[in-house]
């Protein structure tokens, strides 16, 4: 049989064909979440009350006095900011984390994903439209609920180093996508996306020392906790904005670690994510739900 | 004939995990599709008639690299669907799951745009052909609206505006007007016709016999999972020829059905109920005009009331009864008796 050479995308399709896609892809998940404003506000708002509690249980246990105890725990008598950095940087955290897990289960139950499968476009640049997505969702909720936050517990965000932190915050967004593909392939194969991450955002939140230093946990735990890349990235943050040392003890280590786990998780995370979707196809098809 | 899809002992096998209360779970295998072999041309539009869980859909779904067979081979536009799945994915427009498949919160244009988008298509072409598209299927009044708003029907249209975007050569379409109006699916079936005459080959499923025959260059009538027949709709039905078939409709008794079986000559009885309680009974034989007194006799003997009789002219449908013993349309509660030789049914 000779080939019968008409139809879009035959050919290797063109750089600009495969940026089509990614902003294609980037411009309908803005339009789609600007439909849902509601849970945008949420999203800003939450980390300050998530941040509210320990705050207000700080002011309540230690009283005027909650700073010092915190200080010889942490280095830092600033445990408001403490706190509201640990629930910012959460927040960030799991919409990266989840999002890509979300957006499968959706797609698996509107039946788009068996679309999205049935057309030429390559799946990284599918996900890469929707990896922006989440980037511009996180960071933006990361800077309102962080300004929201400094206005309502009165503390001043300048005293460290902001710009430091924010290039942490975007060199942690690395193994976070990593992550999340893992995550995705995940919900991939079960098709179960709620529950799952129920119990994952505890999980994650407290691997990650959102209110408190990992140097608390036992040994084992303590270890576990420090390579997983979400807590080395809001441990390095509180270092730069608070001017603690890091849990590594010196920053060169905390930012090669960082490095490493952005070179690897999305490696590792976009091999399996592929893999998956190739096993899933060979049993039971990717749009079953 | 130059073959635009080839499909070589395609075999697809399911396992699932089966859940009864109080067992252990179990391991189960469903077999959706036995060796499956056929050729598409690229003028045709070939039909793929059969009864729900017959396999169209996972036959589709291996075509179109949603799934990967069990073993075989399938050969879409030239491109293996094993190993070429972005030119086969390039090659098709597709329509699957009916009204599913499009973005709710999304308006019709900016679903059709996305799409386009996923197939490469230009941003300038896909902008006038969404226009034309609405133009072609009347979608205009509601194309600006999100998608959360349409009736089924609406979406379906959409769904295969869809299927359009990338002015593939080849365009499969899994039941197209299921949940379409009369007037709408006709439609739906005079624009296939034309983009058929355009140039485009078409695959299209249906468990509706009048619909294939009506529609389809090439119909393979399947059942679990394999192809029973395949032919041209008149060489389907001639084949039946030699066997005559009857159409009955009215009241039949047990008795007077058993009656009917009893007779020899008679191959295969297929009845289902129509409403108002009647009946219709269709009553294959072997020996042709024959022994139609004796049907009459065997039936008024035995209390049936007949309403209508109508020595028809056989349809695709005759063919399934004929070689299988049921009826296509499994949603009407249905009798099944057999008789003779097993003529190629389970
Ligand atoms: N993911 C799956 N896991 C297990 N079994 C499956 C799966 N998908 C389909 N099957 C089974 O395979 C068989 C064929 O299903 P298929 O959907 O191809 O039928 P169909 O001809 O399209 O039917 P319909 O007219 O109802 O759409 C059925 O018995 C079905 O239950
Ligand atoms: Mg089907």
């Amino acid at each position: 049989m000779e080939g019968h050479s008409h139809g879009f995308g035959l050919a290797s399709p063109s750089w600009r064909a495969n940026l089509d896609v990614v902003v294609t892809v980037l411009i309908v998940r803005l339009k789609v979440i600007s439909r849902y404003k509601g849970s945008l506000v949420m999203e800003m708002f939450l980390p300050v009350v998530f941040a509210a509690m320990p705050i207000l249980l700080g002011v309540a246990v230690g009283g005027a006095n909650a700073g010092q105890y915190f200080q010889a725990n942490t280095g830092t008598s600033n445990f408001k900011l403490y706190m509201l950095i640990g629930a910012c940087t959460f927040s960030v955290v799991s919409i990266m984390l989840w999002l890509v897990g979300y957006w499968i289960r959706r797609e698996q139950e509107t039946g788009t994903l068996e679309s999205i499968y049935l057309a030429p476009a390559r799946q990284v640049y599918v996900l890469t439209g929707v990896t922006i997505y989440s980037l511009l969702r996180a960071l933006l909720a990361f800077v309102v609920s962080l300004v929201i936050g400094s206005l309502v517990f009165g503390v001043n965000l300048l005293e460290g180093n902001v710009l430091g932190a924010i290039g942490i915050l975007m060199l942690g967004m690395l193994p976070l996508w990593g992550l999340s593909m893992l995550f995705g392939a995940f919900i991939m194969r079960v098709k179960e996306a709620n529950s799952v991450i129920n119990v994952m955002t505890w999980v994650v939140s407290f691997l990650m020392g959102v209110f408190f230093p990992i140097t608390m946990f036992p040994p084992l735990l303590r270890w576990a906790a420090a390579i997983f890349p979400p807590t080395v990235m809001n441990d390095a943050m509180r270092a730069s904005m608070l001017n603690l040392s890091t849990f590594f003890g010196s920053w060169y280590i905390s930012l090669a670690v960082m490095f490493a786990a952005a070179l690897t998780v999305p490696l590792v995370g976009y091999g399996v994510f592929t893999f998956t979707g190739r096993s899933v196809r060979r049993k039971e098809g990717v749009g079953q739900y | 004939m130059s073959s635009i899809i080839k499909v070589e002992k395609l075999s697809k096998t399911f396992e699932s995990k089966e859940r009864k209360k109080g067992q252990r779970r179990k391991l189960k295998t469903v077999q959706a599709l036995k060796d499956v072999s056929f050729e598409i041309g690229e003028n045709e539009i070939f039909g793929l008639l059969g009864p729900n869980g017959a396999g169209k859909t996972t036959l589709i779904k291996c075509l179109t690299t949603l799934l990967l067979p069990s073993s075989g081979k399938a050969w879409v536009n030239g491109y293996s669907v094993l190993d070429e799945e972005d030119s086969v994915r390039a090659s098709i427009g597709c329509m699957l799951m009916g009204d599913r498949g499009l973005y709710w919160k999304l308006t019709g244009r900016e679903n059709l745009d996305y799409f386009g988008a996923l197939y490469h298509v230009p941003k300038a072409v896909r902008r006038d052909r969404i226009d034309k598209l609405a133009d072609l299927l009347h979608v205009k009044d509601f194309i600006d609206r999100t998608v959360e708003t349409y009736s089924s029907g609406q979406k379906m249209l959409v769904a295969f505006a869809k299927s359009l975007i990338n002015d593939a050569p080849i365009l499969i379409l899994d039941e197209p007007t299921v949940t379409l109006d009369v007037p709408t699916a006709r439609e739906l079936r005079t624009i296939v016709k034309e983009l058929n005459e355009s140039g485009k080959a078409i695959l299209y499923t249906t468990h509706l016999m009048h619909e294939a025959e009506e529609l389809c260059n090439r119909v393979a009538i399947m059942d679990h999972g394999e192809i029973i027949a395949l032919g041209t709709p008149s060489e389907l039905k001639t084949s039946l020829a030699l066997d005559d078939t009857l159409d009955l409709e009215g009241v039949f008794p047990a008795k007077a059905v058993e009656a009917v079986r009893a007779l020899g000559g008679v191959t295969r009885i297929a009845m289902k109920s129509t409403n108002g309680g009647r009946t219709s009974l269709s009553i294959i034989s072997r020996s042709g005009g024959t022994i139609l007194p004796q049907i009459i006799e065997a039936l008024m003997h035995n209390g049936a009331t007949i309403e209508q009789l109508r020595p028809k002219t056989a349809t695709l449908e005759d063919v399934f009864i004929a070689k299988t013993g049921r009826t296509l349309d499994v949603d009407t509660r249905q009798i099944v008796v057999q008789r003779g030789e097993p003529g190629g049914g389970p």
